[in-house]
């Protein structure tokens, strides 16, 4: 089985992340980068499935440059190879544009599943799977936490507020997966070393014939108007046991959709 | 020379980092330190399987080593979380069975079960074989060599297996200190002396590491401390006593830490044992600095048992002296200088 499964590089969420105040996005050289946490889900239940159904665990990545250091960090979990799609064309992109970048390369790559995270740490917007799903003209399972793969037939898990639902369908898929799915690896020294030697495939626009002007900045459907620095967080609401406290806890507790 | 980490080095050592804070050390060692072995065992295991223990098995016996440089990246993060366990033991029995060979009959057999984290070894030098004669004592202590599945004692040029005897009261209870009960001879011969020179260096090497680690995360957490605890209306950071003690530690840290580094990439040349001494007394002095002004910084809090600092505390202490005291290790840079 060809699986591809898309990582993204994001910033530290255990840094203070900016944005930059020339074009409004993402100043990715103020924090460290990290492979997005929700990604090494995704990751891991590739190389689960490979390892159950044979065949090959791809990377498939855009960003810039220091995105490579991600690719690393994933080739050494086990991936095979990596696709980098790095262009200064895609800077800016929004999640159409970005959603229409990755499903060339992914048709470039070709795929029998394709694997997401649920979103990533910086821009939250969720999206992603669904919409390479319709680009690419298969199936969605998305929000998995359990994954199943027979032949070719796959069938998830679909976690909801009220339990999970079960989908089903045939392959070439994309699956997008949540964090209660596994517990990814780690690195280890000897998949650290071997990953120096896996083959990594850096694509530009170009190469992954993508249409400049459906990319980038300029292009993007959705645009940051203007941003603040969130407001320091206020303190927390202070309920006095009166005898009541349990029922009051139990109340905050459902609101949260927690009971 | 190199002494910059490269990427691949980095992220093994980010790698045993996450493990090792997931892992909740300070919990396993309290238990470590109580004879409750299974929560530090486990830890070893999870440690072998990411390959920190191949580091010093030869490829030959399903290792990756030996490789000094990355062995110090890990023991480096086993001393900023204080793993608890006879590491730096292991890595000198490793380096010790792989230079015997095949004049062991189990040696592979052993190298094997140390690189995949099957056995945890220990090792009794009662004296310091790498060090000059004056500065060679030592204490005839197997680090928990009761928690090991494999216990080897140096005596003279003799190899011996020997088993755990009672355990001795330890100024840091989470190394634990048995005597060790001599047993049958297993090699004997000058190829025994000198392997036991090389192993002791690996040894000393492996502790210098840590001991930079240990100083480094009572630093941290002494900056932490220091932001954070309010006197006179201020954080306590922002006086300057604080603040230059601080910095001291850091400067006593940052010079250890090239030593360490250039050690491990003098291993095999003939100046290896010499520059593994000038990083031991180097990181003994700055753990100790850093453990002392951590105490300080932190009041009397410091000196409380619940409170985990004091368990990096009494880790640097022991350290210190633990594999030759920075008096002896000093011996030997003089005795080297002056021969050359």
């Amino acid at each position: 089985m060809n699986i591809v499964v898309c990582v993204k590089q994001v910033p530290d969420t255990a840094t203070e992340r900016k944005l930059r105040s020339d074009d409004k996005t993402l100043d990715r050289e103020a924090a460290d980068g990290v492979v997005n946490e929700l990604d090494e889900y995704a990751v891991e239940e590739a190389l689960k499935l490979k390892e159950a159904h044979g065949g090959e665990v791809t990377v498939l990545t855009m960003g810039p440059g220091k995105a490579t250091e991600t690719i690393r960090k994933v080739l050494a979990m086990g991936a095979d190879k990596a696709v980098h799609l790095s262009d200064d064309a895609l800077h800016g992109s929004d999640a159409l544009s970005t959603s229409y970048a990755m499903a060339q390369a992914l048709k470039k790559i070709g795929f029998d599943l394709v694997v997401l995270g649920s979103e990533s740490t910086d821009a939250r917007t969720g999206v992603l799977a669904a919409m390479l799903a319709e680009r690419l003209g298969v199936p969605q399972l998305t929000l998995a936490n359990k994954v199943e793969v027979n032949g070719s037939a796959i069938a998830v898990q679909r976690l909801t507020d009220y339990g999970y639902d079960k989908v089903e369908a045939s392959l070439p898929a994309v699956v997008s997966v949540v964090e209660k799915i596994n517990e990814p690896r780690y690195p280890s020294f000897k998949g650290i070393m071997a990953a120096k030697k896996k083959p990594v495939e850096t694509l530009g626009v170009a190469d992954a014939e993508i249409s400049a002007d459906q990319v980038g900045l300029a292009n993007a459907w959705s645009e940051v108007v203007d941003f603040a620095v969130a407001p320091p967080r206020a303190a927390g609401t202070v309920v006095k046991d009166e005898g009541d406290g349990g029922a009051k806890i139990a109340e905050f507790l459902a609101s949260k959709k927690f009971v | 020379m190199k002494f910059i980490l490269d990427a691949e080095q980095r992220l093994f050592g980010e790698t045993l980092d996450k493990i090792l804070t997931e892992a909740d050390t300070p919990s396993v060692i309290r238990g470590w330190a109580a004879g409750v072995h299974e929560p530090g065992l486990a830890l070893w295991r999870s440690l072998a399987e990411t390959g920190v223990l191949a580091l010093a098995v030869p490829e030959s016996a399903g290792g990756a080593g030996p490789l000094p440089v990355e062995l110090v990246t890990a023991f480096h993060e086993l001393g900023r979380h204080a793993v608890p366990g006879p590491y730096a033991e292991t890595v000198a029995v490793a380096t010790l069975l792989d230079r015997l060979g095949d004049e062991l009959e189990r040696g592979s057999e052993w190298l094997e079960g140390i690189a995949e984290g099957r056995v945890v070894a220990s090792l009794a030098l009662p004296t310091l074989p790498a060090l000059p004669a004056p500065a060679q004592a030592s204490a005839p202590y197997a680090l928990d060599a009761d928690a090991a599945d494999l216990v080897l004692l140096v005596d003279g040029d003799a190899l011996r297996a020997a088993a755990a005897g009672e355990v001795r009261a330890s100024l840091d209870p989470a190394r634990r200190l048995p005597s060790v009960v001599a047993g049958d001879v297993l090699a004997a011969g000058p190829s025994v002396a000198a392997a036991a020179r090389v192993a002791c260096d690996m040894g000393v090497l492996a502790t210098a590491a840590q001991l930079v680690g240990v100083g480094r995360r009572l630093l941290e957490v002494s900056v932490d401390y220091a932001k954070a605890r309010q006197q006179f209306g201020r954080p306590i950071g922002e006086f300057q006593a604080v603040k230059h003690h601080l910095a001291d530690a850091l400067v006593g840290l940052e010079y250890a830490r090239p030593l360490v580094h250039g050690a491990a990439v003098s291993y095999g040349s003939p100046d290896f044992g010499r520059d593994v001494s000038a990083a031991k007394v180097a990181a003994s002095e700055a753990a100790y600095a850093a453990a002392k002004i951590a105490l300080q910084v932190h009041g009397a809090i410091g000196y409380t048992d619940e409170y985990d600092p004091s368990l990096w505390i009494r880790k640097a202490r022991a350290l210190h002296s633990a594999w030759g005291s920075p008096a002896a290790h000093r011996a030997r840079v003089i005795s080297s200088l002056a021969g050359a």
